[in-house]
């Protein structure tokens, strides 16, 4: 996105609005509640009292980032139909949440969770197994947070034509963000949610209908074309493709779902009920989410043909410029489209950047250096390690790396060893503490190694879902051996939680 | 709590097993390699038919949610009610 033309002066000024509504809404949500920041769980949390709007938004705004966008349509591009796959790895998402998501809300609701650490610290009693979560799942969001903070700068500079370059877009908005978030917690980042997650949402489809109007309205047309000059982004994938496929549902799907700002979203719903509303609301959205991305992605083959995989990550950028040009709507649609997209990475950012902070507060600073401290200063501790981390990242952010899938999977593979403990820990009382210690940290080596050694997939299967295997396999077996149940490691309080008993 | 009224996904298999079928359908290794026509409304056949197992999935997860989801529902509902009543 690095020649778009189309927008200098407009873009900065869509920017500055969009700049200005959230730090407007971070305030508002902030003003009046005195007890937001004497709380872990009402700064973090927003007082486990997230109505369906909010929460619902949360979860997309949160789900889809810019990148899905920005990301998602090149990949189509190059890889043809079988991209469809990005559907489906976001839709298994919510059949993964119905696994645990049931029940961990009613045991976090009982037992004060503030993040996923708790519920692990809870379960398995273990100084190893909390540590080891809390650096594999700092890592992850890290990484995350840092892709995140790329795409910012990218999407800012590609819209205003370079007006405003790269370095100065990420910190201004970045600033942006860690202002909002000082002021309202979790309150803020779901509410700047709602905003952005609309935005994105009309975005997409007024993209969408200006790449269709760009070839003539007619999407049999643009396969016909595939056909005739790239059949084989049209035909029937190879075998490694659909096993690629199958690992992409397990890696997304069990990765996704247990974020640990996915998960504090669990914790954050005001009620069971406003839960599986949003999570059923949630299941329908990635057809008209990265869908849409797709059929984008598509109809980029025919608009240009021929792209090389650098020049197709410029994809989005050049279709905007195409349909800006079509008439003054879609001119400023364009620009509030890229706006939209420039809100949506922050809207990912931010429930990132709270995930950290809480960790960094509620996990490291609380559970290790000072678990005496007021939840004030524990906060205020969470708030402050957040800003540091951010100016960390970002003298990394100003070396981006390649594309930006690459980074997408790299993430997963190390987050997604928590999973073993995470889920199977709910439900079989026999898992216990030291099995699941060496199968996360195997899995995490296996995993990291692989990808590390350029085995990023083997046989199409992702280095993340091997190790994951092996974790499992060890947590199950291990635990089979060592006699020391849930029975014996929990008090009968605990357990009766556990079961669902009141 | 363990009333008949309690509803948890992972209690019932057949919803695991549905999901399980549904996911065979969605990826398409079952197509003989490198097939493109018929197209189906501008889609090859294939991706027309893992298209609709996707939409599928997703009406069936969306379902799962609201019917087969139910564990603390009522207590809360009840507890909110009452603290409308005392503020209301």
């Amino acid at each position: 996105m690095d020649n778009l033309t189309f927008a200098g002066m407009d873009g900065i000024i869509i920017l500055s609005v969009f700049a200005i509504v959230m730090l407007v809404i971070g305030y508002f949500s902030g003003k009046g509640d005195t007890n937001l920041h004497h709380s872990l769980s009402g700064y973090y949390l927003a007082g486990r009292n997230l109505g369906f709007i909010a929460l619902f938004f949360t979860l997309y705004a949160t789900q889809y980032s810019g990148n899905t966008i920005v990301g998602y349509a090149p990949t189509g591009y190059r890889t043809g139909f079988s991209w469809l796959q990005s559907i489906s790895f976001m839709t298994i998402i919510i059949g993964i949440y119905l696994l645990f998501a049931p029940r961990l809300y009613v045991v976090s609701k009982r037992r004060n969770f503030v993040t996923p650490t708790d519920w692990l610290e809870f379960r398995f009693k273990s100084k190893a197994v909390t540590l080891l979560s809390i650096f594999l799942m700092l890592w992850g969001l890290g990484n995350y947070l840092l892709e995140q903070l790329v795409a910012i700068g990218q999407a800012v500079a590609g819209m205003t034509g370079g007006t405003i370059p790269y370095e100065i877009a990420v910190v201004v908005f970045v600033l942006v963000m860690l202002a909002y978030e000082w002021m309202g917690g979790m309150k803020a980042v779901a509410f700047t949610d709602v905003m952005q997650g609309i935005v994105l949402m009309i975005g997409i489809f007024v993209f969408l209908a200006g790449a269709l109007y760009l070839v003539g309205g007619n999407f049999a047309e643009v396969t016909r074309f595939i056909a005739d000059n790239e059949p084989a982004k049209l035909g029937v994938p190879e075998m490694e493709v659909s096993v690629n496929w199958f690992s992409m549902l397990v890696l997304v799907g069990l990765g996704a779902s247990i974020y640990p700002h996915a998960v504090q979203r669990i914790y954050s719903a005001q009620s069971e009920k406003t839960l599986k509303k949003s999570f059923a609301r949630m299941a329908w959205m990635p057809p008209i989410t990265t869908g849409l991305v797709f059929v984008v992605g598509i109809i980029g083959i025919m608009l240009f043909p021929g792209l090389d995989t650098a020049g197709s990550e410029q994809l989005v950028g050049l279709m905007a410029n195409k349909i800006a040009a079509i008439n003054g709507f879609y001119y400023w649609m364009m620009i509030i489209f890229f706006g939209g997209i420039v809100a949506a990475i922050i809207s990912t950012a931010d429930s990132v950047l709270l995930s950290f902070s809480s960790m960094l507060s509620n996990d490291v600073y609380g559970k290790f250096v000072n678990p005496g401290a007021t939840e004030h200063k524990k906060v205020m501790v969470g708030k402050i390690g957040g800003i540091i981390a951010i100016f960390f990242l970002l003298m990394i952010a100003w070396n981006p790396p390649g594309t930006l899938y690459q980074i997408f999977v790299l993430k997963f593979e190390l987050l997604v060893q928590v999973f073993p403990a995470f889920v199977l820990g709910l439900y079989w009382k026999r898992l216990a503490a030291k099995p699941v210690f060496w199968g996360m940290l195997i899995g995490a080596i296996v995993a990291g190694l692989l990808t590390l050694t350029g085995h990023k997939t083997v046989f199409g299967i992702h280095g993340g879902v091997i190790g994951l295997t092996i974790n499992f396999v060890v947590c199950i077996i291990g635990s089979m051996l060592v006699t020391v149940s849930a029975e014996k490691s929990l008090k009968k309080d605990e357990l009766a939680v556990l079961e669902l008993e009141a | 709590m363990k009333t008949k009224s309690v509803k948890e996904p992972i209690r019932k298999k057949w919803i695991w097993i549905v999901l399980f079928i549904n996911v065979v359908l969605i990826v398409p290794w079952y197509f003989p390699k490198g097939a493109v026509e018929p197209f189906v409304f501008g889609f090859p056949l294939w991706a027309f038919i893992s298209t609709f197992f996707t939409l599928i999935m997703g009406a069936y997860l969306s379902w799962l949610c609201i019917s087969q989801w139910n564990i603390v529902e009522e207590e809360e509902e009840n507890a909110k009610r009452k603290e409308d009543v005392k503020h209301g």
